[in-house]
């Protein structure tokens, strides 16, 4: 077993690895886009030349000064060049290979995913994510706690009812919530609730305010369109394999043995059906993360995707913030991976023995 | 046993060897339609498919509504659908709020004021409201509210001069003074003066509380032309006072009255320092149901060009302008003319040329190139275009869009499935780890990657939505060959001295095909999902933009487009969202709903299971 975990453990790191570093390689492939203010670009090339990204040249022969200034195609499209009246400073990128060990020691070394040169400019990429990373997280770890209960019991119902009219019902809104996308669904709920009815805050509440009753009800929009879509997918995983288990023998056996109807299913045949229920809902835990960024478009929430969505306004790349975004994005997932593994260890005893599946 | 004559043998006597199969075979396809067929919801959902997909194909081919330009006369008005008109729904009237009112149309005895900026002839009878709101505005169309005195930093005195007025001799000048609020005063005061005998003279007494004041004035000679001063001052530089209105009245006769705005600009300074600003004012807005299609379409004067009158002349030679009787000079034009009268004309000339204009009453709609008052069933977005055109055109991009990636998709993933799944052992596990690492991308990282690399649009919305959607196929492939690839048939088939090609594609993926059908046809709604996230974010597909398909170029606004803008006026403009939102959900319930009937159709023991 503990072998079983290091070695996905060293997978999760490799893949890691490999993403980022074919994301860098790319994103430095594109076009630079440098602040757009003149002390602001100082700083940036000042920085770049002493993260040794960029070396530095200054031009001083004054022929050559005037060639350059009259004629722009002597200049490298890949330079940056600074006119400074009697002199040129030449910045020129570093081979693409060296850029990348300079930026993977630095991440090693000191936890420095360089600036941001557009959101915030020249504040360290790293802070401007710390400070949203909590927001996106009890978003989503609310309707995690929220999705999971509800739809495990319309699951349940669902399958000991079957056939009936509620089991009708509720597969119809089953497959209702699983077509509709998760940001119409909450752009209508928002009309209705928001703006028609006023029961919940039409923009997300700032997290300065302090009255708890207005943050409550202003959670409720985002989790219930974030958790819509996964409540139903549950729904219908847990009434198939659910339905499946109840014909099983093993059952029969418990209700002969004399176990009332709600104990036998439930601690019997909930337990046989988590097999691929739980890896289902690790999983869904990152869809909900990717779903999150369109939810927190919507409603104005200070989260990780918004701040992503901002770093790629087109024209306006922000390549720092949306590296270090990406990697907590890839970090995530990959770690949710590493859990639905686990969790197969964990759930069916098989896996545990050592046993081939 | 004799008994038992309910049963009957029924072919004791027969030999039943070699008979024909009665009934005629039915093959894997026709069977999997006759268990299709027999869900009703099924064959609902297969309908109302093909009818979006109808509706998707014909209405941007052939509306004769604009879709593309930007129009900015016709912009935000509400669906008008003609039947419904009648009843009263839907009829292209909206309520609007919040409009500004137009202080000098104050109607005394309905004391109503009109909104600026609209046509009255089109305003509902009845439904004009006038509310107040509080307003930040200092201006003169803001009214009410008191002015509060503020001293200045460091200073203890703020003394104000008006213009002058003339105060009786004697007794009968009252003073009325109105103060509502002190703040910080401390020990200080609030004087009112006049100027007599240059001297100031103090009116009444010092106030230093809030309250309704009134002080007789009384000069003991003669009267005076003098101003008035207000005058504030506190040992408290942070002290102010909020005074509601100064007036002076000799009898019934009003001498000066100076409240909100007037108080407020009537006033200079004199001595010390301080500021003055409005408080607690509001201003007057209006609620009312505008006919906007009236008032858009109806008859308007306007500045007809010289040319363009030319050219609609010429259009209609057989219209001729009549000179009207009435008015002279004024041309009148024949019923159901687009232009209805010239009013008059004016040309000048440059460098040699002469240009005319005219100022004409035109029937609106007409010059716009309806026949009558056009009807717009979803009504029209920020841009003036019609928003029904524009869902259908999002609909058929976003189907484009679809069945393009999944045909990719699906041809990719099955012959990236077979090879991983035939030959098995290392090319199997590293195609599979392969698809891991691909797989295990967020999506939005593909998403800033090929944004950064290459740009929104078309090309990159297809490469995102085409990395990792073959994985689902290729997996399912996979899975199919595992279960196949072990047959007698297919060993026999290779003892026979088939090779690989054939036995992939005609002996082993057909076992499959149910499965990949369904999957495909089910990739297709996921596919429309991502691809309108991806479209809302702002990556995909804009107005303006088109897809060019070799020959054929298709306007390609999408689904998610034409959401993301609706949001942005979601609180007034509701049917901007509801709409496009309610197509969207239609069709992809639909596609899922077939797809899963398809799955149950074609494999009759998944029913119910993923």
């Amino acid at each position: 077993m503990l072998k079983y975990i290091l070695v996905r453990v060293g997978w999760i790191f490799i893949i890691l690895f490999i993403i980022l570093s074919m994301n860098f390689m790319l994103l430095k492939l594109a076009p630079e886009y440098p602040p757009t203010e003149k002390d602001q670009r100082d700083i940036y090339y000042a920085r770049q030349v002493s993260d040794g990204f960029m070396t530095e040249d200054v031009i001083t022969d004054p022929a050559e000064i005037q060639a350059l200034r009259d004629d722009h195609s002597l200049r490298d499209p890949n330079f940056y060049y600074s006119d400074e009246g009697t002199q040129f400073r030449v910045f020129k990128p570093v081979p693409i290979v060296l850029q990348y060990s300079v930026w993977l020691t630095k991440i090693v070394t000191s936890w420095d995913w360089g600036e941001s040169t557009r959101i915030q400019v020249n504040v360290p990429a790293f802070d401007i994510l710390k400070e949203r990373i909590p927001v996106t997280l009890k978003l989503n770890l609310i309707a995690l706690l929220v999705y999971i209960p509800i739809g495990f019991a319309l699951g349940i119902v669902a399958a000991l009812k079957s056939n009936t009219a509620t089991d009708n019902v509720i597969s119809f809104l089953v497959m209702v919530f699983i077509s509709v996308p998760s940001f119409v669904l909450m752009m209508l709920m928002l009309l209705l609730f928001g703006y028609t009815l006023g029961w919940v805050p039409t923009q997300f509440p700032a997290s300065n305010i302090q009255n708890f009753w207005l943050q409550f009800r202003g959670m409720i929009l985002p989790v219930l369109g974030l958790s819509f879509g996964s409540i139903a997918g549950l729904t219908r995983m847990t009434r198939a394999e659910l339905k499946e288990v109840l014909t099983s023998e093993f059952l029969l056996l418990a209700r002969t043995k004399g176990l009332t109807k709600n104990q036998a299913v439930i601690k019997h045949g909930m337990r046989n059906s988590m097999v691929p229920l739980v890896p289902s809902i690790i999983g869904s835990f990152v869809g909900l993360l990717s779903g999150s960024v369109i939810i927190e478009q919507i409603y104005g929430i200070p989260g990780t995707g918004r701040i992503f969505i901002r770093a790629m306004a087109v024209g306006n790349y922000d390549y720092n913030v949306i590296l270090t975004v990406t990697a907590f994005y890839t970090i995530i997932s990959l770690f949710a991976v590493l859990l639905v593994d686990l969790s197969y260890g964990i759930v069916d005893p098989r896996i545990r023995m050592g046993a081939k599946k | 046993m004799s008994k038992n004559n309910k049963f009957a043998f029924v072919g004791q006597e027969r030999k039943v060897y070699d008979q024909e199969i009665e009934g005629k075979p039915i093959g894997y396809f026709k069977d999997a339609m006759i268990r299709f067929r027999k869900n009703k919801m099924n064959i609902a959902a297969a309908i109302i498919l093909f009818i979006l997909i109808m509706m998707a194909i014909l209405v941007p081919a052939f509306t004769n509504k604009n879709y593309e330009v930007i129009e900015e006369q016709l912009t935000y008005l509400s669906p008008r659908v003609p039947i419904l008109e009648k009843f009263g729904i839907l009829d292209g009237k909206t309520r609007i709020t919040n409009i500004p009112v137009d202080l000098d149309t104050m109607d005394p005895e309905t004391e109503l004021a009109l909104p600026v900026g609209h046509n009255p002839e089109f305003i509902m009878e009845g439904t004009l409201t006038n509310y107040t709101q509080p307003s930040l505005d200092s201006g003169p169309t803001s009214l009410g509210g008191e002015v509060r005195f503020t001293l200045g930093e460091d200073s203890n005195l703020y003394r104000l001069i008006s213009e002058e007025s003339f105060f009786f001799a004697g007794e009968g000048v009252t003073f009325n003074v109105d103060v509502t609020a002190f703040d910080k005063l401390d020990d200080g005061s609030l004087n009112i003066y006049i100027r007599y005998r240059n001297r100031l003279l103090l009116v009444g007494e010092a106030i230093t509380e809030p309250g309704k004041y009134e002080f007789p004035l009384v000069l003991s000679h003669g009267q005076v032309t003098a101003p008035v001063y207000i005058e504030l001052s506190s040992s408290n530089t942070n002290a102010s006072v909020d005074i509601n209105s100064i007036s002076a009245s000799h009898g019934e006769e009003t001498i000066f009255e100076k409240e909100s705005f007037d108080l407020f600009t009537s006033f200079e300074l004199e001595d010390g320092l301080g500021s003055l600003s409005r408080v607690n004012n509001y201003s007057i807005y209006a609620e009312f149901i505008y006919d906007q299609y009236g008032a858009l379409f109806n008859q308007r004067t306007i500045t007809l060009a010289g040319s363009r009158y030319d050219e609609i002349l010429a259009e209609n030679p057989e219209i001729v302008p009549t000179e009207d009787p009435n008015n002279p000079g004024q041309f009148i034009f024949p019923e159901n003319f687009v232009i209805k009268r010239i009013i008059s004309k004016s040309s000048t000339t440059i460098d040699g040329q002469v240009y005319t204009t005219y100022q004409a009453v035109v029937d609106y709609a007409k010059y716009m190139g309806y026949s009558s008052t056009p009807y717009f069933l979803f009504g029209t977005d920020a841009s003036g275009r019609d928003l029904f055109s524009l869902t259908w055109v999002g609909l058929r991009t976003s189907l484009i869009i679809g069945v393009i990636v999944s045909i990719i998709n699906i041809s990719f993933g099955v012959v990236y499935g077979a090879i991983s799944g035939y030959y098995g052992g290392k090319v199997d596990l590293v195609m599979e780890r392969i698809t891991e690492v691909i797989g295990r991308i967020p999506w939005l990282v593909t998403l800033s990657i090929f944004t950064a690399l290459i740009g929104p649009g078309f090309l990159t919305l297809i490469l995102i939505l085409i990395i990792s959607g073959w994985i689902g196929v290729a997996s399912v492939t996979r899975t199919q060959f595992y279960r196949y690839k072990g047959r007698e048939y297919v060993l026999a088939s290779r003892t026979l001295g088939a090779n690989d090609r054939r036995l992939i594609f005609r002996h082993i993926l057909p076992n499959g095909i149910g499965t990949i059908i369904t999957s495909s046809i089910l990739m297709i709604p996921g596919v429309i999902f991502s691809e309108a996230s991806i479209s809302y974010l702002g990556f995909g597909i804009g107005h303006g933009q088109s897809i060019k398909l070799g020959f054929l170029e298709l306007s390609g606004v999408s689904l998610g487009v034409l959401l993301s803008d609706g949001q942005t006026a979601l609180l007034d403009f509701p049917h901007l969202t509801v709409y496009p939102a309610i197509i969207i959900s239609i069709l992809m319930i639909t596609f899922n709903m077939f797809g899963n009937g398809l799955r149950d159709a074609f494999n009759p023991s998944l029913r119910g299971a993923e």
